[in-house]
């Protein structure tokens, strides 16, 4: 059952890894947007070791040849390190002239980016960006497609917080101050890694983790890999601050690379390329949006566009989390402020979108209006029409239905799947009786109904009985552990929307069923194979993976960087939620490998227990 | 009592005991329980049985894992099935999750109803009195990582049964020596090879051998 490991090994050529040395400091942007960034001299740093190397990715992307083993030889453990194993040469080492051993001097100079940070006095962006990470560069890999690669935990740089709230520069690795001492940790770099490889497999646009460097004492280098790491507030710093030139370098720079790498196609020239600029970027942070409410993602955006990327993607695993149930009351604590929540997050997602309106005409005109003069921007309707349009589209995919069936639902079962959408919400937005609570990280106002487990079960129940399932066996499968007696409480109105949610429910199904001339049952079938993928009974939440890094972090000295990736590529398997590539792989039918639970009984069992948490 | 005794193998090799199996329903619009021995990853084996049977024009089948949670509203409807299989997969994981959830009462006492009970490898060995053989031989045996101290299964015939078996000198060496530890016989098939039980008459399907008290015989030539 385990999946096929390559066992093929590698010819490892003398130039097998020769695209690391593309990733050497020099990026596009330093040619083709200066100011963007702060240039640092960089050092090497010794004494690290790969705790982490993720093969599949460096296979991907093209790092490794398609037939590398899993396991880290000699050689490319030194890759790794002289590629990665890095310290900036900040403006602390230059003041105090801190010994460097020339031959450790890296050739070229590596960029900390500038972008805007709401928790960053002034606002404009002037002090704020990479902290504590820099840019390794980029390369091309074997698709032909250009990937950025940026570092977090290489050093303090001008641009951290800390910086500019105490004013003086840090030494990197200053103990007297955390997030501002320019390192990183293990635990952060794991947490990461399984959070975003699991949402990578279940089409969540993310940055992924190359590679874990350790030091002694849990400091770590985390490596990490997209196709455009270029984030909404790099462009707002500079729209912010009124640069014209930077902000439109920036954004053809970005356009480019999109066109480049056969994101976007048939970019229109001259100016009107900046309105396909917008129309695309309105459309992808509507449907990110739709898409983090739909799957319960926690990712807390603001006006600053910083905990996101241009393209949509998850940056910045801080804060992320996936709710199990639709905590929608949860606010992340940040000491000075509490964070949004999960609905608020359509709003800043559109304020975003106003900001790129802002900037397209500030592009186009040379003169920055007011935000507010674009309050009534027709993209802002497109937007509210992308969210819907998207949401719907991935809601009826929630049900289970397969592709010719969700195509036929949105097009001739508008008005059913709007009134389902409606009675589904009414459930899932459910909040328990006993009010807002204190949590580990924030506040929650608890959900109380799993809506997973009623998508998962009820086609099934349909499916036996062909008939409704009464109001108290409703109740019970739908009931999570934060439900108290009092919030299951039978109401006349609550027994109204069972009836109708059940109601809906056949009805879309026999109107699947009629139009694409089958039987209900059939439809129900295929709904309840594809529905036990969807909405497993296990899906990992941010407790979740806080919880298995914990204990991933206490077995880790038994675990060396090979079984790290071998754990890490059964879970994410595990956690593929996607049934239109889960059910077409092909397993044999005599299951005996025992050992195949074995490593994952603890991680299993984390994410059973926390399945229902923030 | 009807019971069915898959070995394993590929869906085509299982067809005769497919065809024996589906003839004894008597129900129009059947209704098959799919039990995984694991959560994990069964959802494409489940999509596996369902076109296994769907051929036969089965069009209800319930899904339903025994070692996650599970809401007494769907073992209601599980319990009313004309089939239920017990997949194939690790013996004692399997067993341990059907003790641990209290559910060989309900599996017997639907048996005894007149419901089909299928199993396939492990589903197989647990119907009988023991998963003994699931320990041995020891080159091929599935791991007792659960630390099952208690082998005692279903009990639902008296005798025990080895799939997957190889007609070779080393497993026959291997199962007569077994066969001295217990008392009753036991059926080693190969794949695609199994046993049906209809009120005591057994009837083998595809070549089996016999261990008993030391000795091989090989029935259904």
């Amino acid at each position: 059952m385990r999946r096929i490991k390559r066992s093929v090994v590698s010819t490892k050529s003398a130039n097998s890894y020769h695209r690391f040395k593309q990733i050497n400091g020099i990026h596009p942007l330093q040619s083709e947007v200066p100011g963007s960034f702060v240039k640092y001299q960089a050092r090497k740093r010794h004494g690290g070791k790969v705790a982490f190397f993720n093969f599949n990715l460096a296979r991907e992307v093209g790092l490794l040849n398609l037939d590398h083993q899993d396991q880290i030889n000699s050689d490319l453990e030194k890759e790794i390190l002289n590629t990665f194993s890095l310290l900036i040469i900040n403006e602390y080492d230059i003041i105090n002239q801190t010994p460097i051993e020339k031959e450790d001097i890296l050739p070229n100079l590596y960029m900390a980016t500038r972008y805007l940070q709401l928790q960053h006095p002034g606002k404009k962006g002037r002090t704020s960006g990479d902290g504590r990470s820099i840019w390794n560069g980029s390369f091309t890999g074997t698709d032909g497609k250009i990937y950025d690669v940026s570092s977090c935990g290489t050093g303090a740089t001008c641009l951290s917080p800390a910086t500019h709230l105490e004013k003086r520069f840090f030494k990197s690795g200053d103990p007297t101050i955390s997030y501002g001492c320019g390192y990183s940790e293990v635990d952060e770099g794991l947490g990461t890694l399984f959070f975003s490889e699991v949402l990578h497999k279940n089409n969540i646009a993310t940055e992924r983790v190359l590679a874990i460097i350790e030091f002694p004492g849990n400091i770590a280098i985390n490596v990490r890999i997209h196709q455009n790491l270029i984030r909404p507030s790099h462009l707002f710093a500079h729209l912010k601050q009124g640069n014209h030139g930077i902000l439109k370098s920036l954004v053809d720079y970005y356009i480019n690379r999109q066109e480049n790498n056969g994101v976007w196609k048939n970019i229109p020239k001259g100016e009107m390329k900046y309105e396909y600029f917008l129309k695309k970027q309105c459309e992808i942070f509507a449907q990110m949006a739709a898409k983090f409410e739909e799957e319960y993602i926690f990712c807390w955006l603001d006006w600053d566009g910083d905990n996101i990327l241009m393209d949509g993607g998850i940056i910045d695993y801080g804060s992320i989390r996936q709710f199990g149930l639709f905590h929608h009351e949860y606010r992340f604590d940040d000491v000075s402020r509490f964070s949004t929540n999960i609905i608020e997050q359509k709003q800043k997602a559109k304020y975003i979108v106003q900001n790129f309106i802002q900037a397209v005409d500030f592009i186009k005109t040379g003169k920055k209006k007011s935000i507010s003069f674009f309050n009534n921007h027709l993209e802002l309707k497109e937007f509210e029409r992308y969210f819907e349009d998207y949401k719907t589209k991935h809601f009826i995919y929630r049900l289970g239905l397969n592709k010719v069936q969700q195509r036929y639902v949105q097009l001739y079962c508008k008005k059913d799947i709007s009134e389902f959408q409606k009675v589904f919400s009414i459930f899932e937005r459910s909040k328990s009786k006993r009010g807002p609570l204190k949590v580990a990280d924030g506040i929650n106002w608890s959900a109380i109904f799993c809506m997973r487990d009623v998508l998962r079960e009820l086609p099934q129940l349909f499916l036996a009985r062909n008939k409704f399932i009464n109001d108290e066996e409703f109740i019970e499968i739908i009931r999570s552990s934060y439900a108290t007696k009092n919030d299951l409480k039978l109401t006349p109105i609550r027994r109204a929307q069972i009836k109708k949610f059940q109601g809906l429910y056949m009805k879309l199904a026999d109107s699947v069923a009629k139009g694409l001339g089958t039987i209900r049952c059939r439809v129900l079938l295929e709904i309840s194979m594809r529905s036990s993928v969807i909405n497993k009974y296990d899906r990992v939440t941010g407790d979740s993976i806080t919880k298995l890094v914990g204990r991933l972090m206490n077995s880790r000295p038994k675990l060396n960087s090979s079984e790290l990736y071998s754990l890490l590529d059964d879970f994410v398997e595990y956690q593929n939620l996607d049934p239109d590539t889960k059910l077409k792989e092909k397993r044999p039918v005599k299951i005996t490998d025992s050992k195949q639970l074995r490593p994952f009984k603890g991680l299993l069992r984390i994410v059973r227990d926390c399945r229902e948490g923030i | 009592m009807r019971l069915i005794f898959y070995s394993g193998g590929e869906v085509k090799q299982n067809k005769n005991l497919d065809d024996v199996l589906i003839s004894k329903i008597a129900n129009p619009t059947p209704q098959m329980t799919y039990i995984p021995y694991a959560h994990y990853e069964s959802e494409i084996h489940f999509k596996e049985f369902v076109e296994q049977y769907q051929i036969y024009g089965i069009e209800k089948f319930i899904y339903f894992p025994v070692d996650v949670p599970y809401d007494q509203i769907l073992l209601r409807e599980v319990l009313k099935s004309d089939i239920i299989h017990l997949s194939g997969g690790n013996t004692f994981y399997f067993l341990a999750s059907l003790k641990k959830h209290k559910l060989m009462p309900l599996l017997k006492t639907f048996v005894k109803r007149g419901g089909i009970l299928s199993g396939l490898s492990a589903g197989a060995i647990i119907m009988t009195p023991s998963i003994d053989t699931a320990a041995y031989p020891e080159f091929d045996c599935d791991e007792n990582y659960e630390g099952l101290k208690n082998f005692s299964s279903f009990n639902l015939v008296n005798f025990h049964f080895y799939p997957h078996y190889k007609n070779s000198k080393r497993y026959d060496k291997a199962l007569k020596h077994f066969s001295k530890k217990i008392d009753a016989p036991l059926y080693a098939c190969p794949d695609g090879a199994g046993i049906f039980l209809d009120d005591q008459q057994l009837r083998f399907i595809g070549q089996t051998a016999c261990f008993y008290q030391g000795k091989k015989f090989i029935l259904n030539k």
